[in-house]
């Protein structure tokens, strides 16, 4: 018998619905391309206004992936998670057969950052254009944050343990551990992870309140983290899903382990407060190291949060040094979010995805866009990088405050 | 305007109105069957009754949207279109 402490999780599969690719495969050729797909936002509704870049995702139709008694209760960002666990679920050869005998052991988490924009903005156009009575009742599910995590665990019949993780955009990360806990905790297998869709009009509104939010309307320069030129972070639509198990469990199915979740920490340090947000994500990387029994030497690679204002970079760069010590300022630090924008929550669960394919593939996928960076970190630019990646580092902050890092860990050979 | 409300129509607004594709006819012929199981949940039939009081411009009653069988909502919204002022 496994001892709860010995309950390991691995991620044994991996669903990726990306502005620059709609499956896995081809977000990883792009992301270790160094393809940027920044470009000017085409979203209806969203032309005039003052946003003029973000990473969208064109040509995903959900008619053709989610059944239509799905698609008309829930908003784009549920209709991305939707695909994504489909990916991921497929990816990890988890079928109904698998759990039909226990449903209540797999459960859900996704974190969100904002919820059902889209869907709201019409529902509440309705309301006052033509009164209560014209809102529909799916209103009071398709908006909410809960709603990705609610129709995953639905539609896949997953009756265990299911949760959202509203923590600001590292609420991606928290979400990966908290799947950790549930599976510490005697769960089987969790469907994790986090998409969002930010690019419809109400949405795009909210957004131009942040400070940190780029205006840039020049794809190439909208988003530079790391350089003089820095003058914010881009928004994204998309996401990853992953299917995390315990690792018994997963060899017991004969399932692929991809990488092991070996450690996570988060902190707090107040909303747009970037220079104490440097001691906070030092805290982080050394609460995931130390959660991982991982010594600062053994990471091999950094997925920064990258977040392109100064303030952000410099204490990013800094806090990697203060958890690192000297090999923070060796280590390969990479931000692929750069060809692609941030969203939100989904981008580190895109970074977790690129992380573990980096290891599988050797191969460290460059910062698009990102030339002569000003600050004491190795970044790889221009081109990927060839490197034998045993263990990768992923770091995530939001707007309002939140750090998270987590370690992630090729499959030792037993495993594999 | 207060035509009674047929299986054909309860057919499309349970498509339009939630995307649950369901065969009038089978309805019909299958009048103990539950919405439930032609995959229409609380919160559709709920969209369906606000839609019909949109459409004829009066209430149905507070019970409309708990009906269970096709069967009883049509007969509920049907003895309400006829009997109303």
């Amino acid at each position: 018998m496994s001892t709860r402490k010995a309950r390991r999780t691995v991620v044994t599969g991996i669903g990726v619905v990306a502005p620059n690719g709609t499956t896995t495969e081809s977000f990883w050729k792009r992301t270790h391309e160094g393809t940027s797909v920044l470009d000017r936002v085409t979203r209806e509704g969203c032309e005039h206004l003052p946003l003029r870049v973000a990473g969208e995702i064109r040509g995903f139709d959900p008619v053709d992936l989610i059944e239509e008694r799905y698609l008309v209760q829930t908003d784009r960002f549920t209709h991305f998670a939707m695909a994504a666990a489909d990916l991921a679920l497929d990816d990890a050869r988890i079928g109904r057969a698998d759990y039909e005998g226990d449903p209540f052991a797999v459960g859900v988490v996704t974190a969100a950052g904002s919820g059902g924009g889209e869907f709201g903005q019409r529902e509440l156009q309705r309301l006052w254009g033509q009164g209560s009575n014209y809102v529909g009742p799916y209103q009071s599910i398709a908006w909410f944050y809960a709603a990705s995590t609610g129709q995953i665990s639905i539609r896949g019949g997953f009756k265990g343990p299911c949760a959202v993780v509203a923590s600001d955009e590292a609420g991606g990360l928290d979400a990966l551990a908290h799947a950790a806990r549930s599976i510490r905790g005697g769960t089987d297998a969790v469907v994790v992870g986090a998409a969002e869709a930010p690019l419809a009009p109400y949405s795009v509104v909210c957004q131009l309140g942040y400070e940190d939010l780029s205006v840039c309307d020049d794809p190439a320069r909208a988003y530079r983290p790391f350089t003089a030129d820095a003058c914010g972070f881009v928004p994204a639509e998309g996401g990853a899903m992953l299917v995390v198990e315990e690792e018994a469990a997963a060899n017991r199915r004969g399932a692929r382990v991809r990488a092991e979740l070996a450690g996570h920490s988060a902190t707090f340090t107040g909303a747009s407060r970037w220079e104490e947000s440097r001691e906070g994500l030092a805290r982080a990387i050394s609460g995931a190291l130390r959660e991982a029994g991982c010594a600062p030497e053994e990471i091999d690679v950094v997925f920064a949060d990258a977040l392109g204002v100064p303030s952000a970079d410099r204490a990013e760069a800094l806090a990697i040094a203060d958890a690192l010590g000297g090999h923070g300022k060796r280590v390969p630090v990479t931000a692929p979010k750069t060809g692609i924008g941030r969203a939100y929550c989904g981008a580190p669960v895109l970074d977790a995805a690129a992380a573990v394919l980096a290891m599988e593939n050797g191969l460290i996928p460059p910062t698009p866009n990102v030339v002569d960076v000003c600050h004491e970190i190795d970044v790889v630019t221009g081109r990927a990088r060839p490197a034998e990646l045993r263990t990768a580092l992923v770091l995530s902050r939001g707007l309002m405050g939140s750090n998270a890092a987590i370690v992630l860990r090729r499959p030792t050979a037993t495993h594999a | 305007m207060n035509d009674p409300l047929t299986y054909q129509e309860l057919a499309a607004l349970m498509k339009k109105g939630a995307g649950v594709s369901v065969d009038p006819q089978e309805m019909e012929s299958r009048p103990a069957s539950g919405f439930d199981e032609y995959g229409l949940d609380s919160l559709g039939l709920l969209g369906i009754v606000g839609v019909l009081e949109n459409r004829h411009g009066r209430p149905l009653p507070a019970d409309a949207d708990r009906c269970k069988t096709p069967r009883e909502f049509l007969d509920l919204v049907n003895h309400t279109l006829m009997t109303g002022a």
